[in-house]
């Protein structure tokens, strides 16, 4: 009895930590572009995203009805507005991997702290941005 | 009454300076309590997180320990100069943490910017101040031919290799056969696409196939120094010891590794001075660049930094991707993500702080004359000569906190973690 009444509040707090971790490294959570035409989520091959290693992502881009955006074209921006610079790389889209999954390289963090990574989506001239907050 | 109350007053006004004084002598109590965030941001500058050397697949012999031999001779040979008296150590002096102690770097003339040391930096993406060269093998090539360091040109160099039978009999163990430079006519005593105009003139009138031959050799040689250079390493310091005790939960024995001053500068370290923004991980550099309004001496021109190193580094035919490199994959992350931008302008290499003890000046011109001006600098935040101070913060730190800052730095002093049958010129 009493072990399961202390594992209740255990696992929430298990849980919670777990779904931030998840989103520290993307996966789970996604973001709607500005005009609302694509959902768009990244997961990193770096888990835990820490600084000053270089590696890849890749993101996956769907409509608001979730179906794979394909054959778009990615570009990555991003920077952190405290320090009033950007990303120490130029991080490029490499290969479009079919099913809305994009692969993305060159990604670098050099400092801890509040980023925003600002991505574009252009699909037959369609182009719409996303802002993604970012805490590493 | 005013008579009786004025002696009292006196005695109330001598208690409170004494206990000020008592507190400032002693008023920061250790033990130190940190945050369990504080022990993981202490934990993640620890010598002990480390990682192991990254390979470097664009040089053959990187950890070859004959070629780590060839490299030092060659690391402290006078004879690799146009004038016989400049070796790599005449700058990188062993003792000195392979700095040189002077505000720019003095060989055969004088360099345009401070001796940065070489400890370490196996672990750096880009080396120098602009970050002109990305590996230690292309970067080892660059002062032999810089008209101010070693002056001379890489024909000349791959003669002498050529001429002295125990650096042949070496080279040729590691690499194959030396070209035969006998025929004047195809070889010249002197030439180079760098060095005088008389060099550059024998070099362009030499055939393709005879440079990319000498390029070949003169490119091995870079290679053999930065197999020495790799070797390299800082050890571990107070700072590190201080960092073990505390995450082994020896929280007294810790307070015995680091006085007061360098614990309470430690903390403004992590957290009010926002060090660790660019001074992270255990070599306390995020190997990136950063303007930071460091001035020019009277009368200097603005250096312009990064911004220049990007081209530079793209142009070299030394780099990543160039014909010299070993990887046959050609994998160069870095150089292929290379980001350039205003924010570049006027941008330097953030240098690791350990060892600084013994090594001023410091800054890319050797502008600061000790460590207390540097920490001064972030304190006042100037603007930046060219570009943007990203520091743009004062950061506010009171006289005292400037001092425990400085008292910190001194905590990162270490003897290097490399043996010291290689911190001397070999004999041969």
């Amino acid at each position: 009895m009493e072990p399961e009444m202390v594992s209740i509040p255990r696992l929430i707090v298990i849980l919670l930590l777990a779904s931030l971790s998840a989103n520290a490294a993307g996966q789970e959570q996604s973001w709607l572009s500005r005009s609302g035409y694509y959902r768009i989520s990244f997961e990193s091959d770096l888990k835990p995203l820490v600084i000053n290693q270089i590696h890849s992502w890749t993101f996956h881009v769907e409509t608001q009805d979730g179906e794979p955006v394909v054959g778009a074209t990615i570009s990555a921006t991003g920077g952190m507005p405290l320090h009033n610079h950007g990303l120490p790389t130029d991080p490029k889209m490499t290969e479009d991997l079919g099913d809305g999954d994009y692969r993305f390289e060159g990604f670098r963090f050099h400092m801890n702290g509040d980023w925003e990574l600002s991505v574009t989506v252009d699909l037959n001239g369609r182009r719409d941005t996303v802002v993604i907050p970012l805490t590493i | 009454m005013s008579s009786r109350s004025r002696p009292r007053s006196g005695v109330i006004i001598v208690a409170i300076i004494i206990a000020g004084i008592a507190w400032w002598q002693f008023g920061p109590r250790s033990p130190h309590s940190w945050s369990a965030t504080d022990i993981e941001v202490l934990a993640s500058l620890s010598i002990d997180n480390l990682p192991p050397l990254p390979l470097d697949p664009s040089n053959a012999v990187a950890d070859n320990e004959d070629a780590a031999r060839f490299g030092q001779q060659l690391f402290f040979d006078q004879r690799l100069s146009a004038n016989g008296q400049v070796s790599c150590a005449t700058c990188h002096v062993p003792e000195k943490r392979f700095t040189d102690g002077l505000e720019k770097g003095r060989g055969i003339g004088l360099s345009g910017r401070n001796t940065p040391s070489i400890v370490g930096t196996a672990y750096s993406p880009w080396l120098y101040w602009d970050g002109r060269r990305d590996s230690q093998w292309a970067q080892a090539l660059s002062p032999l031919e810089d008209p101010a360091e070693h002056g001379g040109n890489r024909m000349a160099y791959v003669r002498f290799i050529s001429k002295d039978d125990a650096y042949r009999g070496r080279y040729e163990a590691l690499f194959g056969p030396l070209p035969d430079l006998s025929d004047a006519a195809r070889f010249p005593a002197n030439a180079s696409p760098l060095a005088d105009s008389a060099a550059q003139d024998a070099w362009a009138a030499m055939a393709e196939a005879d440079r990319h031959l000498v390029n070949s050799v003169f490119a091995n040689i870079g290679k053999v120094i930065a197999a020495y250079e790799r070797r390299l390493q800082p050890g571990p310091s107070r700072f590190d010891e201080y960092v073990r005790a505390l995450t082994t939960g020896n929280t007294e024995a810790a307070d015995d590794i680091l006085s007061n001053e360098e614990i309470l500068g430690l903390q403004l370290f992590i957290d009010e001075a926002r060090c660790t923004e660019c001074h992270n991980g255990p070599l306390f550099t995020n190997n990136e660049f950063h303007n930071t309004g460091m001035l020019s001496f009277p009368g200097d021109l603005p250096d312009r930094g990064r911004i220049e190193g990007v081209r530079k580094v793209q142009e070299d035919p030394f780099n990543c991707f160039g014909e010299f490199s070993n990887d046959p994959n050609r994998n160069c992350p870095e150089l292929t993500y290379v980001r350039t931008g205003i924010e570049l302008v006027g941008a330097t290499r953030t240098p690791s702080l350990r060892n600084l003890g013994g090594t001023a000046p410091y800054a890319h011109k050797g502008q600061q004359q000790n460590l207390a001006d540097v920490i001064d600098q972030y304190n006042r935040s100037p603007l930046a000569m060219i570009g943007h101070n990203e520091a743009e913060n004062p950061l506010g730190l009171s006289r005292r906190e400037l001092r425990w800052l400085e008292a910190f730095l001194g905590a990162l002093d270490a003897p290097l973690a490399t043996p010291e049958e290689w911190l001397t010129a070999p004999e041969n």
